[in-house]
C-alpha cells in the first residue's frame, strides 16, 4: 500500500517490544519512552488509515475491500488498550501485555499489507 | 498476609492490597487476549453476517456466538467481583465445549463449513488460541478462587 509506512510500522513495533522486553527482565513498569514509542506508532496508525481509505477503492471485491477497512481501524484500538491496561498493572505482568499489544499491532500491520498485495 | 484486615470486605475495598482478583497479575495478559479475540470475532462476524450471510448461515452465526462468548469472558474476567466471575466460568466452558464440538464438526464433515470461523478446525486459524485459552482461562479462575479462600482463611485467622 505505501511501504516506507508499512516499514516503519514494522519496526516501531519491534523496537516497543524490545522496550517491553527489557523492560519486563528489570523489572520496570510504563514509563516516557515506552509512551513516546507507543504514541509515534497510533499516529502512524493514523496516517495508515488516512493513506488506506483514500486508496482502498482500488481493491475491487467488495468484501476485501471491508475487511480491508476494518483492519485500518481496528489497528487502531490495541496501543491505548495495551497502555491503558498496562498503567493500572504495578506487576511486571504489565510489560508482559505491551509485549503482546506490539506483536499484535506488526501482525494486523503485515495482515493489511497482505490484503493489499493480494487484491490489487 | 503482611497487613492485617479486619474483615474481607474491607480489604476489598482498598485497590492496594493484593487481594487475588482475576483481573490482575497474570489475569492483565488473559483478558487482554480475550479483548483481542472479542475484537476479531466480532468484527469477522459483522463482516460475514452483513457482506455474506446467504453463503453460510451456520458458520456465521457461530462466529457471532463466539464475539458474544468471548466480550462476556473479556468484562467478566476483568471485573473479577464473584457474580462476573461465575459469568465468565459459564462463558468458558462454553467456549471450551464450543471450540471442541464444532472443531469436531468441521473436521468430519469439512463441506458444513466452507467459511471459516474461530472454532473451526479447533482455532488452527488462529494459531490454536481458541482452543488452549478457556483452558488456560479455567486454571487460572479456579487458582485464583483458592488463593482468595487460603487469603480469607488467613484474615479470619490473624483476627481471632
Amino acid at each position: 500500500m505505501l511501504q516506507p509506512l508499512t516499514v516503519v510500522l514494522l519496526v516501531a513495533s519491534g523496537l516497543l517490544g524490545l522496550l517491553a522486553a527489557h523492560h519486563l527482565l528489570r523489572g520496570r513498569l510504563v514509563d516516557d519512552p515506552l509512551i513516546i514509542v507507543g504514541a509515534v506508532i497510533e499516529l502512524a496508525l493514523v496516517v495508515q488509515l488516512v493513506v488506506g481509505l483514500t486508496k482502498a477503492s482500488a481493491i475491487g471485491d467488495g468484501a476485501e475491500r471491508a475487511t480491508f477497512i476494518a483492519y485500518l481501524f481496528t489497528v487502531l484500538l490495541v496501543i491505548p488498550a495495551t497502555i491503558v491496561i498496562a498503567v493500572k498493572e504495578k506487576t511486571q505482568w504489565a510489560m508482559a501485555v505491551v509485549l503482546g499489544g506490539a506483536l499484535v499491532v506488526a501482525i494486523l500491520v503485515a495482515r493489511l499489507q497482505q490484503v493489499w498485495s493480494l487484491n490489487v | 498476609m503482611s497487613e492485617p484486615a479486619p474483615t474481607p470486605e474491607a480489604s476489598s475495598e482498598q485497590p492496594d492490597t493484593e487481594r487475588p482478583h482475576t483481573g490482575h497479575g497474570f489475569g492483565r495478559v488473559l483478558v487482554a487476549v480475550y479483548g483481542l479475540l472479542a475484537l476479531a470475532a466480532t468484527g469477522r462476524s459483522i463482516l460475514q453476517i452483513t457482506e455474506y450471510f446467504d453463503r453460510a448461515p451456520v458458520p456465521f452465526l457461530l462466529s457471532a456466538l463466539a464475539a458474544l462468548i468471548y466480550l462476556v469472558a473479556t468484562i467478566g474476567l476483568a471485573r473479577g467481583d464473584r457474580a462476573s466471575v461465575r459469568l465468565a466460568t459459564i462463558a468458558l466452558t462454553v467456549e471450551l465445549v464450543g471450540v471442541l464440538v464444532v472443531g469436531t464438526w468441521s473436521v468430519a464433515r469439512p463441506e458444513a463449513f466452507p467459511e471459516k470461523t474461530v472454532w473451526s478446525h479447533f482455532g488452527a486459524g488462529y494459531g490454536y488460541v481458541p482452543l488452549v485459552l478457556p483452558l488456560v482461562g479455567l486454571w487460572w479462575i479456579r487458582r485464583t478462587a483458592r488463593a482468595t479462600a487460603a487469603s480469607d482463611e488467613e484474615v479470619a485467622r490473624s483476627a481471632d
